[in-house]
């Protein structure tokens, strides 16, 4: 039997995409602090790190949102994410 | 360049704490409030005070609108439908920054907020008079619509349901909204949140959900263009994001406790008070 795919899930599951991404910036961002006050050289390394942990967390929120409505069958939104992945894709080609 | 210290770095945290209760609560990026303080107070390049507000709103975006999609205020549909055009108006602003004036820019932006500022505040005094902010109910003549939906109001107990219309100037508005993001680094909320509740019907607390959930990907679309430009500065980013990041989940408290037309007086407010510095400029 298929399982259904809630709507509770897939708000759980875009929530801790998010979550992961902010938590994963916030992380090198303290790294870097860290690293910057104890006199280490790789402190812009985390600094850099944490930008683009954030600045990918909401492409991997698109991202998911094209699987979520793909498992819902909402073909023509997973279709509009899946516009906006690319959008996003192309910022970075730019 | 801006030397960061212990002080300079725990009052740039405080900024970004009050940023992020403000977005949280209006569903605005608070880019309005963070490039003129990093250029001003700080002697910031412009573009790199874009980049780091860029950021900011990301960060805050993506922190709300965890908490926001998980209970159902922030409307996902609809936001994804709004994605589209914000995200393309975003990169055609990135691109063209520096190449139009940016003062014509905002003089337009700021004529467009004074009625936008008026026609909030009329509906938030209306809904005040006689008792709550109205909106039109889901399925009210016949079908749904596969964007309408509902939600539980904390500061009235009980779930409100409404209609979503006029989705096509939405969309168009939403271009625009998106292309400010790459411009002039701000989140669009200024005209999202207006615009969902006025022109489509939605609840002001929905449309400020909603909001945060869209204007990150336009800050995202428009921050990788900096980024690849070398606007960031990664260390005054960090310090900014980090008071952001705290003052947004403090902000979704009072999001979920205030009332919604209370809201709706202070973004009118909020509107107002951006209009009238863009005009000054």
């Amino acid at each position: 039997m298929v399982k259904v795919f809630s709507d509770k899930e897939f708000g759980k599951l875009i929530q801790r995409t998010l979550l992961a991404g902010v938590s994963l910036s916030l992380f090198f961002f303290f790294l870097g602090f860290v690293f910057r006050f104890s006199g280490f050289q790789s402190a812009g390394a985390a600094f850099r790190a944490g930008v683009l942990a954030l600045a990918l967390t909401p492409v991997a929120r698109v991202a998911m949102l094209v699987y979520g409505y793909w498992r819902t069958k909402e073909y023509r939104f997973a279709l509009a994410s899946f516009t906006v992945l690319a959008l996003l894709l192309i910022s970075v080609l730019l | 360049m801006f030397d960061l210290t212990f002080l300079n770095s725990s009052l740039l945290v405080i900024f970004g704490f009050f940023i992020g209760v403000l977005g949280s609560v209006m569903g605005v990026g608070g880019g309005i409030f963070i490039v003129p303080m990093l250029v001003l107070a700080l002697g910031i390049p412009i573009h790199q005070a874009v980049a780091v507000s860029l950021a900011a709103i990301v960060a805050s975006s993506s922190a709300v609108a965890s908490v926001n999609v998980e209970r159902g205020l922030a409307n996902m549909r609809l936001g994804v439908a709004l994605e589209v055009t914000t995200a393309l108006g975003s990169i055609a602003g990135a691109l063209l920054a520096g190449r139009l004036s940016s003062n014509i820019i905002q003089l337009l932006f700021a004529l467009v907020l004074f009625p936008v500022s008026a026609g909030m505040f009329m509906k938030g005094r209306r809904a005040l008079k006689h008792g709550r902010a109205r909106s039109a109910p889901a399925a009210a003549d016949g079908i749904p619509g596969v964007f309408d939906s509902e939600f539980f109001d904390h500061s009235i107990d009980s779930r409100t349901s409404y209609r979503v219309k006029n989705m096509a100037p939405a969309s168009f508005i939403s271009f625009f909204a998106g292309g400010l993001s790459g411009l002039l680094g701000l989140g669009g909320g200024i005209i999202q949140v207006p615009m969902m509740n006025l022109l489509c019907g939605v609840p002001i607390k929905a449309a400020a959900a909603t909001s945060n959930f869209l204007i990150g990907v336009s800050a995202a679309a428009s921050l990788f263009i900096y980024l690849k430009k070398g606007y960031l500065v990664p260390e005054l980013a960090a310090v900014i994001v980090i008071g952001v990041l705290l003052g947004s989940f403090a902000g979704i408290y009072i999001l979920y406790k205030a009332r919604s037309e209370k809201i709706q007086m202070a973004f009118s407010a909020l509107v107002f008070i951006v209009a009238v510095k863009m005009l000054m400029k």
